[in-house]
C-alpha cells in the first residue's frame, strides 16, 4: 500500500485563494436554493433595513434644512421683517415642509412626506413661527426617525436570524453528504488521503463555512446594498459634491485588496507553520514514553523551541498587514469626512455654486452622515472579505470530496446476494492499488463450501490483497471474484458485506460501552446474544472484571484494553454477525500465551458456527495443518497449494517457510 | 502499557470561571517588560486622536455656520431701509446673542470679522481633522502590531512551558490524559488566551479610555445634552454584560455539540474499513445525523440570542442619536446650542456606544480565555509524580545487579495493587524471564525499572543504589527499552538509532544497525541512512521497525535491557533476523524479557512466573518443570496448543 501523505500534500491544505469562484459560488447557491423562501424573507427584510438606514441620515439633514436652519436664521431675519426678502429664508433643499406638489419628489421621499403630513397636519412657516410650533415639528419628526430605528432593529433582526437560519441548514446538508460520502468512497481513497487531514478540512472548511454564511454574508449583502443605495442618493441630491465626497471609495478598495493579498500570503506561511506546530505536539506528546525511557526530553525542548519560534514569527509577519489594513481604512475615511466638511464648508462660506448646484448646509449634513453610512461597509466588507474568500474556498474542497467519484460502488442494477452457500472461485485476478504497480498477478483457486482456507507467505506477498477482495473493498483490476457463481461486482456491497464476517489484526473498537461494540455488527441483537457471542469468543471472563462489565465504556478506540483483550472483542462482534464466509487475520504478535489460546479457542468455535467458509491468514502451526488448503503466496502469486502433508513433501518454498518458522514453534514444543 | 481504563475526568467544571488563569497568563507579559507597556501608550495615543476628531469637525461646521449667517445677516442688512436699522438692531442683537449695547457698525465689523475669518478656521479644522485621522492611523496601527508581536511572545512561552512540562510528567500522568487532549491545549486554548491578550485586554482598556473620555467631553461640552445620554448608558451596560454572560454558556454548548460530532466523524474516518466490513453505514449516517441536528439546533438558538442582541446594540445607539436630536434641535431651535455643537454632540455619542457593545463580547472573550488559561495551567501546575530528589546522586556506571524488595504498586493511588510483594533478585549478564497471563503485573515490573512509576511500598535497587535516591538521567540512560510497538519520529533512520544518543558517529550508528540485521535494508533504500521516515516519510513495515529500534538500544550500549520478544506479525525471515539480533542484544546484559517465545524461556536464567501481581514461582526452566505445577501447567498448555 501506498505510504501516508503521498497524496495528502497534494491536497492544497495551504491555497485559501478559490480556483473556481463562478461555479463554487453556484453549486453553493444551489445548496442555498433549497431555502428560496427563507431567503427571499431575508432579502425582503434587508431591503427594508438598508432603507431605514439611507433615509434616516437625510431625516436628519431634513431636521436642520427645515427646521433648525430657518429657526437659527428666521430669528434673525423676523425682526427685519417685512423688509426681508423671502426668499433668502427660502432653503431649498428643505423638500418636507415645503415642498407644493410632492408627487415630483421620488418615492423614498413620499412616503416619508405623506407620513409627515398624515392628519392634515400643516408645517407652521418656520421661519415665523412660534418655539412651540418649531419644536412641534421637530417632534413630528424625530417620532418618524424613532418608528424608522424600531422598524429597522427588528428587521435587522429578523435578517439575521432568517440567514443563520438558512447557513445552519446549509451546513447540515453539506455535513450529512460529506459524511455520506465517506462511507461510499473505497479503501482505496482512505489509503491515499490521511484521515487527520480529512478530518481537519470537513470540520474546519465547514466551521469557515458556517461562520461566513450565516454572519458575514447579510452584512456583506446589507453593507454592498448600503453602499448603492447611498451612493444613489448622494448622487442624485449633489453629483459634483457626492463624486467628491465619494473620492476616497477608489483608495480604500485599492488598499484592501492590496493589504488582503498581502496577508493572505503571509498567512498562509503562517499555517504551514502552526502545522508543524502541531505535527510535532502530536509525535512527541503520543510517544512521550519512548522520549522518556530514551532521555531525549531535553533535546526534543529545544528543537520544539525553534519550530514554536518560526511559528511565532510568520504570525508576527502576518499580522502586520492585518494590523495596518483597518487603521489605513479608519484613517481614509476620517479624509472623505473632511473632504466633505472642507469642501462644502468652503462653497457654502463663499456662496460659490459647485460646478453649477448651491451647497446648503442641510446638505452637507445630510452628505457628513452619508459618508459615514458609506464608509462603514466598506470597512465591514474588507473585514469579512478575508472570511469569505476563506468559505468559498473551504466549500470547494468539500466539493472536491463529493466529487470524488468511489472506486467501488453498486452497479445500477446490482441484485441482493442471496444467502452464500461458501463457494469462493479467483479467476486469474490481478490487482493494482498503484498503476503500474500488480499487487496480485493472476491468482486463481476456488474453495468448496465448508473449507477452511489458509494463506501464507512473506510480507508484502498480497495475503491481505486477497482478503481484501473478498468483501470488494478494492474491485480487482483484472480477472474475477465470485461467491457461489455471481460475480461480487454484480450484487450490492450492502448485502455482500452482511454476509462476510472480518477479524483483522488492528482491532477498531469505538469510544461506546462494550455491549454496544459487540453488538456493533447486529444493533438489533438482545443482550442475551451479545453474552451468548462474547462467551463464543471466550471474552466474557475479562468482560466480567471491567469495572462495569458489559457497561463499561471504553476510551478512544478501545484503549483501556490490551491488545489481545481488544482481539476477543472483535472476534465476539464478528460472532454476533453470524457470517458465512469469515475472514481472519491471525496476529497474535502481542499477547502472552494464554489469551494467544483464548483466541485460538475463540477462532475454532467462530469456524464451527454458522460459517461456510473461512480465509485466514495463518501465522500459527495448529491453522495451518488443519486447514483444507493452503495457498502459499510470494510476490503477488500463489506458488504452492495444498494440505500441509503435501506440501511439506514437496519440498518447496512452503518447506523453507515452514522449517525456519513453523518448526521452531514445534521444537520447543517437543 | 498496562492496561488502565481510561478514566474520565472526574474534575468537575467550574461553574464560575475565575480570573486568576487568566490573571497569571498576563504576568507573561511583564517578561517583555517596556515592549509589553507600548501597545498601551500607542492605545492612549490612537484613543486621544480619536476623541479629537469630532471637535474639529465641530469647529468646521461652527466655522462654517457663523460665516454662513454672519454672510446672510451682512446681505440683509444691506437690504434693509435705514429708516427700519434702528428699531430693527435690538432683535437682531437678540436673535444673534449678541450685547444690546452694540452698535450697528460694531455688529457689522463682528460679522465681517466672522465671514473673513471663516476660510481660515475652517482650513485650520482641516488640517488639524487630516492629521489627527494620521496619527490616529498609525498609533492603532502600531498598537495593533505591537500588541500581536506581544501576545505572539506569551503564546510561544506558553507553549515552550507546555512542551516542556509535558515531555517530563510522568507515565500515571500520561495514563490519564490523551494526546488530543493535551494538544488541545497547546493549541486551541493557548490560541484562545493569545487572543485575548493580543485584542481582547487592550480593546478592554481602549473601551474604557473611550468610554471614559467621551463621557467627560460630553459634559463640558453640553451639559444637559450629555443628560440627555447618560440615562441609556447604563442600560446599555446592564444589557450587554447581561447578553455577555449569558452568551457564553450557550456558546459552550454548541462547542460539546460539535465535539461530539466531531467524534462520530473522528470514529467514522478511522474505523472505515470496519464500518464498511458490517456495512453499518446506515446506522452510522443515522447516528452522525442526529449529531448534525443537535448541532445545527444548538446554534439556531445562538443565533435566535443574537437575534435579539443585534437590534438592541442597534436600537439603543440609535435612540441616543435620536434624544440628541431632539433635545439638541430643541435647544437649537431655543437658540441655546449651535449646529456644529449639535453634530459634534451625535458624533461623540457613536463614541459612547461602540465600546459598550464591544465591552459585551470582551467579556464573552474574557470568560472563554480564562477557562482555557484554567486548562493551561492546570498543566503547568501537574505535580510529577517522578522527581530526582533534591539531593539525588548521579548512578554510576552500572554492572547490573538488580533488586525488587518486597515492592507493592498500585497504578492509582487507590484500588488493587497490580504488583504484591514482590521480590527477586537478578544478576549482573542474566537473562531474566517474565511469564504470565494478562494483568498478571509483568509490564509493571518493566516500567518500575526505568523509573515510570514508583513503587507504592518496596524498594528497588541497581547495583545497591536504591532508585529513588539516583536521577532520572543517570538512571535511564544506562537502561535500553525495545518495546513491541515502535514509534519512529520524522526524522532520517539516522537519527531515528541515534535517538537516545543524538551526538554518534555514523559509524557507530551502522555497527548498530548491522547488529540488529537492519543494515542490509536500509541500504536498500536509495537515500540510505538518510532516508526519511515516520508521518510524511517512508513507511517501514513493522519488523523494520522492529529493528530499528533494536539497533537503537545498542547503540546506547546498555547495561540493563528490557524488552518484548514478541515480534509483529512479520514474515519468516525477518522473525528470524529479529531472534538473532535480540540474541545479540541480550549477550552479556541484564535482561528483562516479556516472554512469548518458549526458546526464551528455556533459555533464561531465571523465570518469574508471575499471576495476579504475585510472582507465585521463580527459577530455571528445568527446575521450575519438577517443582512447581503452576509453571508445568502454563507450559504443557503451551505444548498442547501448539502440538495440536
Amino acid at each position: 500500500m501506498m505510504g501516508p501523505g503521498r497524496f495528502g500534500d497534494s491536497l492544497n491544505r495551504e491555497t485559501i485563494k478559490p480556483r473556481n469562484l463562478s461555479e463554487t459560488l453556484g453549486r453553493l447557491g444551489k445548496y442555498f436554493g433549497r431555502f428560496w423562501h427563507m431567503i427571499l424573507l431575508a432579502v425582503f427584510f434587508v431591503i427594508i433595513t438598508t432603507w431605514t438606514q439611507v433615509t434616516s441620515p437625510e431625516l436628519s439633514g431634513q431636521a436642520t434644512d427645515c427646521f433648525l436652519v430657518p429657526a437659527v436664521a428666521g430669528s434673525a431675519f423676523a425682526a427685519l421683517a417685512p423688509a426681508a426678502d423671502s426668499d433668502q429664508t427660502k432653503v431649498p433643499s428643505c423638500w418636507l415642509g415645503t415642498t407644493e406638489d410632492p408627487s415630483t419628489l421620488s418615492y423614498s421621499r413620499q412616503i416619508i412626506y405623506k407620513v409627515f403630513h398624515s392628519g392634515g397636519y400643516e408645517v407652521p412657516d418656520i421661519s415665523v413661527a412660534t418655539t412651540d410650533q418649531r419644536i412641534g415639528a421637530l417632534s413630528r419628526l424625530i417620532l418618524i426617525i424613532i418608528t424608522m430605528y424600531v422598524i429597522g432593529s427588528i428587521l435587522t433582526g429578523a435578517t439575521f436570524f432568517s440567514m443563520a437560519w438558512t447557513g445552519q441548514h446549509v451546513l447540515r446538508e453539506l455535513r450529512l453528504e460529506v459524511f455520506e460520502k465517506l462511507h461510499a468512497l473505497s479503501l482505496s481513497y482512505y489509503a491515499e488521503h490521511e484521515a487527520g487531514d480529512l478530518m481537519s478540512r470537513i470540520t474546519n472548511d465547514s466551521s469557515a463555512i458556517e461562520q461566513a454564511f450565516s454572519f458575514a454574508l447579510v452584512q456583506v449583502f446589507s453593507g454592498g446594498l448600503t453602499l448603492i443605495w447611498v451612493a444613489y442618493n448622494m448622487l442624485t441630491s449633489s453629483p459634483p459634491f457626492a463624486l467628491l465626497s465619494l473620492a476616497v471609495a477608489p483608495l480604500m478598495f485599492i488598499t484592501t485588496v492590496w493589504f488582503s493579498n498581502q496577508a493572505r500570503k503571509a498567512f498562509r506561511k503562517s499555517r504551514e507553520q502552526i502545522g508543524n506546530v502541531n505535527a510535532e505536539l502530536q509525535e512527541t506528546i503520543s510517544s512521550v514514553r519512548e522520549v522518556q525511557a530514551f532521555n531525549r526530553a531535553d533535546e526534543n525542548i529545544e528543537q520544539f523551541k525553534e519550530i514554536n519560534a518560526a511559528n511565532r514569527d510568520a504570525n508576527v509577519t502576518a499580522v502586520a498587514y492585518t494590523s495596518a489594513l483597518a487603521p489605513a481604512l479608519e484613517a481614509l475615511s476620517y479624509l472623505g469626512l473632511a473632504i466633505v466638511t472642507g469642501v462644502g464648508g468652503w462653497y457654502l462660506l463663499t456662496g460659490d455654486l459647485l460646478f453649477g448646484t448651491t451647497v446648503t448646509l442641510g446638505l452637507v449634513i445630510t452628505f457628513l452622515a452619508y459618508v459615514q453610512r458609506f464608509n462603514q461597509p466598506i470597512q465591514q466588507i474588507a473585514v469579512l472579505w478575508t472570511n469569505i474568500q476563506n468559505a468559498i474556498a473551504g466549500a470547494e474542497r468539500i466539493f472536491t470530496i463529493l466529487d470524488e467519484i468511489p472506486a467501488v460502488f453498486d452497479k445500477p442494477n446490482a441484485q441482493v446476494m442471496a444467502e452464500i452457500n461458501g463457494k469462493v472461485e479467483f479467476t486469474e485476478v490481478s490487482h493494482e492499488y498503484e498503476d503500474g504497480v500488480p499487487v496480485l498477478n493472476k491468482v486463481s483457486f476456488s474453495a468448496e463450501p465448508g473449507q477452511t482456507i489458509a494463506i501464507v507467505g512473506p510480507t508484502g506477498a498480497g495475503k491481505t490483497t486477497i482478503i481484501n477482495l473478498l468483501p470488494r473493498f478494492y474491485d480487482v483490476t483484472h480477472g474475477s471474484v465470485k461467491i457461489d457463481g455471481v460475480d461480487v461486482r454484480d450484487v450490492t456491497a450492502e448485502s455482500l458485506r452482511r454476509q462476510i464476517g472480518l477479524v483483522l489484526q488492528d482491532t477498531f473498537l469505538f469510544s461506546a460501552s462494550v455491549m454496544d461494540n459487540i453488538r456493533f455488527g447486529k444493533p438489533d441483537a438482545t443482550d442475551e446474544e451479545v453474552y451468548a457471542a462474547a462467551k463464543l469468543a471466550n471474552a466474557d471472563s475479562f468482560i466480567e472484571r471491567l469495572p462495569e462489565k458489559y457497561l463499561t465504556v471504553l476510551g478512544e478506540r478501545g484503549s483501556g484494553l490490551s491488545q489481545g483483550q481488544r482481539q476477543l472483542l472483535s472476534i465476539a462482534r464478528a460472532a454476533l454477525a453470524a457470517p458465512r464466509i469469515l475472514i481472519l487475520d491471525e496476529a497474535t504478535s502481542s499477547v502472552d500465551t494464554r489469551t494467544e489460546r483464548l483466541i485460538q479457542k475463540a477462532f475454532d468455535a467462530l469456524l464451527q458456527s454458522r460459517t461456510r467458509c473461512a480465509f485466514v491468514i495463518a501465522h500459527r502451526l495448529s491453522t495451518i495443518r488443519k486447514a483444507d488448503m493452503i495457498l502459499v503466496l510470494n510476490a503477488g502469486e500463489i506458488i504452492e497449494r495444498g494440505k500441509h502433508e503435501e506440501l511439506l513433501n514437496k519440498k518447496g518454498f512452503y518447506y523453507d517457510l515452514y522449517m525456519s518458522q513453523f518448526k521452531k514453534q514445534e521444537e520447543v514444543a517437543l | 502499557m498496562q492496561a488502565t481504563l481510561t478514566q474520565p475526568n472526574t474534575r468537575a467544571r467550574r461553574a464560575r470561571p475565575s480570573f486568576k488563569g487568566i490573571g497569571r497568563a498576563i504576568r507573561y507579559l511583564t517578561k517583555y517588560g517596556r515592549q509589553a507597556a507600548l501597545p498601551y501608550l500607542f492605545l492612549i495615543i490612537a484613543t486621544l486622536s480619536q476623541l479629537a476628531v469630532p471637535r474639529m469637525i465641530r469647529n468646521v461646521i461652527d466655522a462654517v455656520t457663523s460665516g454662513f449667517l454672519a454672510d446672510q445677516v451682512l446681505q440683509a442688512l444691506d437690504k434693509i431701509p435705514a429708516s427700519f436699522i434702528s428699531a430693527a438692531l435690538p432683535k437682531i442683537l437678540e436673535a444673534l446673542k449678541y450685547d444690546s449695547a452694540v452698535t450697528l457698525d460694531q455688529l457689522k465689523v463682528t460679522l465681517e470679522a466672522d465671514l473673513n475669518n471663516a476660510p481660515r478656521a475652517l482650513i485650520t479644522a482641516l488640517v488639524a481633522i487630516i492629521i489627527f485621522a494620521l496619527l490616529r492611523g498609525l498609533f492603532s496601527f502600531l498598537q495593533a502590531y505591537w500588541a500581536e508581536k506581544n501576545s505572539q511572545s506569551v503564546a510561544y512561552d506558553l507553549r515552550n512551558d507546555l512542551y516542556a512540562k509535558i515531555q517530563n510528567l510522568s507515565f500515571a500522568y500520561h495514563d490519564k490524559n490523551q494526546t488530543g487532549q493535551l494538544m488541545i491545549r497547546a493549541t486551541d486554548d493557548v490560541e484562545k488566551v493569545r487572543l485575548f491578550i493580543g485584542q481582547g485586554l487592550l480593546q478592554l482598556v481602549g473601551s474604557i479610555i473611550l468610554l471614559v473620555g467621551t463621557v467627560i467631553i460630553l459634559f463640558t461640552s453640553n451639559v444637559s445634552l450629555a443628560w440627555t445620554a447618560m440615562p441609556i448608558l447604563p442600560v446599555a451596560l446592564v444589557l450587554f454584560m447581561f447578553f455577555g454572560i449569558i452568551s457564553q454558556p450557550l456558546f459552550a454548548k454548541v462547542q460539546q455539540k460539535l465535539a461530539a460530532l466531531n467524534t462520530v466523524l473522528q470514529e467514522n474516518l478511522a474505523g472505515v474499513k470496519v464500518i464498511k466490513a458490517f456495512t453499518r453505514e446506515k446506522q452510522q449516517q443515522a447516528k452522525f445525523r442526529a449529531a448534525a441536528n443537535d448541532t445545527m439546533n444548538q446554534s439556531i438558538v445562538v443565533s435566535r440570542f443574537f437575534t435579539f442582541l443585534f437590534p438592541l446594540v442597534f436600537l439603543v445607539a440609535n435612540l441616543g442619536q435620536a434624544s440628541i436630536l431632539y433635545v439638541g434641535g430643541k435647544q437649537i431651535i431655543l437658540g441655546t446650542l449651535s449646529v456644529g455643537a449639535w453634530q459634534e454632540f451625535s458624533l461623540y455619542l457613536m463614541y459612547l456606544f461602540f465600546p459598550i457593545a464591544q465591552l459585551g463580547f470582551i467579556i464573552t472573550q474574557l470568560g472563554q480565555a480564562s477557562t482555557s488559561a484554567d486548562r493551561i495551567f492546570e498543566i503547568l501546575d501537574a505535580k510529577s509524580d517522578i522527581v530526582d530528589k533534591p539531593n539525588a546522586s548521579k548512578l554510576p556506571a552500572l554492572k547490573g545487579d538488580v533488586k525488587f524488595d518486597n515492592v507493592t504498586f498500585r497504578y492509582f493511588g487507590s484500588g488493587e495493587p497490580v504488583l504484591k510483594n514482590v521480590s527477586f533478585e537478578a544478576r549482573s549478564g542474566e537473562t531474566i524471564a517474565l511469564l504470565g497471563a494478562t494483568g498478571s503485573g509483568k509490564t509493571s515490573i518493566i516500567n518500575l525499572l526505568p523509573r515510570f512509576y514508583d513503587p507504592t511500598e518496596g524498594k528497588i535497587s541497581i547495583d545497591g543504589h536504591d532508585l529513588l535516591e539516583i536521577t532520572l538521567d543517570s538512571l535511564r540512560s544506562q537502561i535500553g527499552i525495545v518495546l513491541q510497538e515502535t514509534t519512529l519520529f520524522s526524522g532520517s533512520i539516522r537519527e531515528n538509532i541515534a535517538f537516545g544518543k543524538p551526538d554518534a558517529s555514523l559509524e557507530e550508528i551502522k555497527s548498530a544497525a548491522q547488529s540488529a540485521a537492519a543494515h542490509d535494508f536500509i541500504m536498500s533504500f536509495p537515500d540510505g541512512y538518510d532516508t526519511h521516515v515516520g508521518e510524511r516519510g517512508t513507511t517501514l513495515s513493522g519488523g523494520q521497525k522492529q529493528r530499528v529500534a533494536i539497533a537503537r538500544a545498542l547503540l546506547l550500549n546498555p547495561r540493563i535491557l528490557i524488552l518484548d520478544d514478541s515480534t509483529s506479525s512479520v514474515d519468516v525471515t525477518t522473525e528470524s533476523h529479529i531472534q538473532e539480533a535480540l540474541e545479540i542484544l541480550m549477550k552479556g546484559r541484564t535482561s528483562f524479557v516479556i516472554a512469548q517465545r518458549i526458546s526464551t524461556v528455556v533459555n533464561a536464567d531465571k523465570i518469574l512466573v508471575l499471576e495476579k501481581g504475585e510472582i507465585v514461582a521463580q527459577g530455571r526452566h528445568a527446575q521450575l518443570m519438577e517443582e512447581e505445577p503452576i509453571y508445568a501447567e502454563i507450559y504443557n498448555s503451551q505444548l498442547l496448543h501448539e502440538e495440536n
